[in-house]
C-alpha cells in the first residue's frame, strides 16, 4: 500500500459564512455544524467554540480529539465502516488539516475527564495546545444512558471532522510525505539484510468508556490480525476511549501515531517496517490469553526480528503488555515495550501492576502521578465545576482563585502511550 | 460449581445472573474485594478477570467486581502473582489519597462503569 499524505498548513480557523480555506485560514460555517450534529436525536444542545493556542481557555471535560482529513484519491474514505463504507483505506491520497482539531466534549459520567489548557503550565502537556481547536460542547436529551451519550458524542466528533476535512480537498498541500508497506514477500525481498521489525498496537478494550473500533468493529470482539501502517492514517482506528485522559490514545493519536512514523523514517536505512499486528485488552483473563498467543504467533509467523509494542491505559493492561512481551520474546523476536508510570507522586514507586525480566526495553511516556498547578483560565469551554472530580483531581482541588492542583493524570495526552508527548525517563 | 462474582457493587449484585454465584460484600471495600479474591485464589480458586479492570484508579472508583472459578486442585501461580501485583497497586494509590465521599450520582456512574466492565467478561465467558 501507498499513501501520499499531503499536509495543509492552517495558522487560524475563524467562522464564516461558509466552511473554506484561504491563506492558511480555515473558516468553518458554525450553523453548517450545528445542523449536522443536531441531526441526531440523542443530542439536546450544542455549543461551537474555538480555541487558539495561546488562549487562555481551559477545554474540559475533554471526551475525543480528531483530526480533519480527507481522501483525495484512492478507495474508501476517512473513518470507514463507521463515516464511509468498510471499504479497505490507506492507498491513494489523502489531505490533512495540520494544526487544526475537532475537540468533543461533554459530562457523560461526573468524573474522570480531561483538560487542555491553551496556554500556561498546562498547555506544556498537552500536543493539543499548539492546534487551533474547534471545539463542541454536546448536551444530551434528559435521561440518555450513558452509552448512547457516548456514541452520539463520538460521532458527532467524527462527523464534523469529515465535513472540515472536505474543505482540504481541492487546496494544494504544503508537503507531501509518501508512505509505503508493500506485501511481505516483497518487503523482504527488496531489503533482505535489513531486520523485520513490526508494531504490536495494543488498544484499549474494557467496556463502556474504555473502548477501540476498527473499521466500525468493536476491538474486544477481534482476535489480532494485520493492518497496513497506512490503513491507520485514513482512519482505521479511532477512539472511543473516555477515560485515563492522559494516557488514552484519542483518534488524533491514532491518526498521527508516532510509533508508526518514527519505523517509516527508519524503513529502508536502518530497519526493514513490514506492518503492524493490533490486538486489544479485556477484561477477561482468558481473552488476554488468547489474544497475546496469537500476537507472539504472528509475530513468528511474520519472520519478525524485532516489534515495539505500546500500551493504552492504567492497571488492567499492564498485563495484557507483559503478556504480549513474554511471549513474543519467546518467539525469538526481540521486543521493546512502550508505557506510562503510575509511581506515586515522588516517582519513587513501582510503576506498573505487572512486570517481567524479559521486559529489558522499556520506552516510558512518564509519571501520571506528577503534581501540577494549573492557574486560572479567562474562559472555560466545557464545565469546569467537573475539574474536582476528574482523575488525578483532589477534593477541594478547586481552589479558590480558581486554579486546580491535580495530577498529570487530568491532562489530556499527557504521559500518552505512544510517545506523542514531551515527557520521559532515561535511565543512566 | 459455577464460578463465582465477588462485588461489592450493588448494581452487580442487583443484576446477578443464574450463570455464577455471587458474594456481595456491602458497603465494603475495592481493596476487601481484592484481599477476598487473594483468600480464594490461595485455596485454590482461579482468576478469571483482571482485578484492575477498567482505567478508573483504585482511589476514584469504590466499586470492584472480580469473577474466580470454583475450586481447584492446585493453586495457580499467574493468579497469586496478578492479585498480589494489584494489591500492592491498589495500596499505593490509596496511601496517596483517598476514595472521595462522591454523590449519589457519581456512585452510581461508577456503579454503571464496573457493570459493564465486567458483564463485558461475562459475555466472554458464557457464549458456549
Amino acid at each position: 500500500m501507498r499513501l501520499e499524505l499531503g499536509k495543509i498548513n492552517i495558522s487560524d480557523v475563524q467562522f464564516g459564512s461558509i466552511t473554506k480555506l484561504e491563506n492558511e485560514t480555515l473558516y468553518v460555517n458554525k450553523d453548517e455544524i450545528i445542523s449536522l450534529i443536531m441531526q441526531d436525536d440523542h443530542i439536546k444542545h450544542v455549543e461551537v467554540e474555538i480555541a487558539k493556542p495561546g488562549d487562555e481557555t481551559r477545554i474540559t471535560p475533554v471526551k475525543d480529539v480528531i483530526e480533519p482529513r480527507v481522501k483525495v484519491s484512492g478507495e474508501g474514505g476517512i473513518f470507514p465502516g463507521i463515516v464511509n463504507k468498510v471499504t479497505t483505506v490507506g492507498c491513494g491520497r489523502t489531505h490533512v488539516l495540520k494544526g487544526v482539531s475537532v475537540v468533543t466534549c461533554g459530562k457523560i459520567v461526573g468524573f474522570q475527564e480531561g483538560i487542555i489548557d491553551m496556554s500556561g503550565p498546562g498547555a506544556d502537556y498537552t500536543p493539543f495546545s499548539k492546534l487551533n481547536n474547534i471545539c463542541l460542547v454536546i448536551d444530551p436529551i434528559d435521561e440518555l444512558k450513558q452509552h448512547e451519550y457516548e456514541a452520539a458524542v463520538r460521532m458527532a466528533g467524527l462527523k464534523v471532522a469529515t465535513l472540515i476535512g472536505k474543505a482540504g480537498k481541492e487546496v494544494e498541500p504544503n508537503e507531501v510525505e509518501i508512505y509505503e508497506t508493500k506485501p511481505l514477500l516483497e518487503s523482504i525481498d527488496e531489503y533482505p539484510d535489513l531486520p523485520k521489525v513490526g508494531y504490536v498496537y495494543m488498544l484499549q478494550t474494557q467496556g463502556l468508556l474504555h473502548d477501540t473500533y476498527v473499521y466500525g468493529v468493536d476491538a474486544k470482539k477481534i482476535v489480532p490480525t494485520i493492518l497496513y501502517p497506512t490503513e491507520v492514517m485514513d482512519g482505521a482506528i479511532l477512539s472511543g476511549n473516555c477515560v485515563s485522559a492522559c494516557d488514552k490514545n484519542t483518534t488524533y493519536h491514532h491518526q498521527n501515531n508516532p510509533i508508526i512514523h518514527d519505523l517509516y523514517k527508519k524503513h529502508g536505512k536502518d530497519i526493514n517496517f513490514v506492518g503492524i499486528i493490533i490486538t486489544n485488552e479485556n477484561v477477561y483473563l482468558a481473552d488476554k490469553e488468547r489474544s497475546s498467543n496469537w500476537t507472539a504467533k504472528l509475530c513468528k509467523y511474520l519472520g519478525l526480528d524485532g516489534v515495539i509494542v505500546s500500551q493504552e491505559g492504567f492497571g488492567n493492561p499492564d498485563t495484557d503488555l507483559i503478556m504480549n512481551c513474554k511471549k513474543i520474546e519467546s518467539q525469538g523476536v526481540k521486543t521493546v515495550i512502550v508505557t506510562d508510570e503510575y509511581a506515586g507522586r515522588d516517582g519513587a514507586s513501582q510503576s506498573l501492576a505487572d512486570a517481567d525480566p524479559l521486559a529489558n526495553a522499556v520506552v516510558t511516556g512518564g509519571n501520571a502521578n506528577e503534581i501540577i498547578v494549573l492557574p486560572p483560565m479567562k474562559k472555560v469551554i466545557g464545565m469546569l465545576d467537573y475539574v474536582d472530580k476528574i482523575a488525578g483531581g483532589f477534593d477541594g482541588s478547586l481552589r479558590e482563585d480558581g486554579s486546580i492542583e491535580v495530577e498529570l493524570q487530568v491532562i489530556t495526552g499527557a504521559t500518552n502511550e505512544l510517545g506523542f508527548n514531551k515527557l520521559s525517563t532515561i535511565e543512566f | 460449581m459455577k464460578n463465582t462474582i465477588i462485588t461489592n457493587n450493588p448494581k452487580v449484585f442487583e443484576g446477578k445472573q443464574d450463570k455464577t454465584d455471587i458474594i456481595y460484600l456491602k458497603d465494603d471495600s475495592y481493596l476487601s474485594v481484592l484481599l477476598l479474591a487473594r483468600d480464594k485464589i490461595h485455596k485454590g480458586h482461579k482468576l478469571l478477570t483482571h482485578p484492575l479492570s477498567g482505567s478508573v484508579k483504585p482511589n476514584e472508583t469504590p466499586y470492584k467486581s472480580i469473577i474466580v472459578t470454583e475450586k481447584k486442585k492446585e493453586v495457580d501461580i499467574d493468579s497469586i502473582r496478578i492479585i498480589e501485583e494489584s494489591i500492592q497497586t491498589v495500596k499505593k494509590f490509596l496511601s496517596t489519597k483517598k476514595t472521595p465521599l462522591w454523590t449519589d450520582k457519581i456512585l452510581k456512574d461508577f456503579q454503571l462503569i464496573d457493570y459493564c466492565l465486567i458483564q463485558s467478561a461475562i459475555e466472554s465467558m458464557t457464549q458456549f
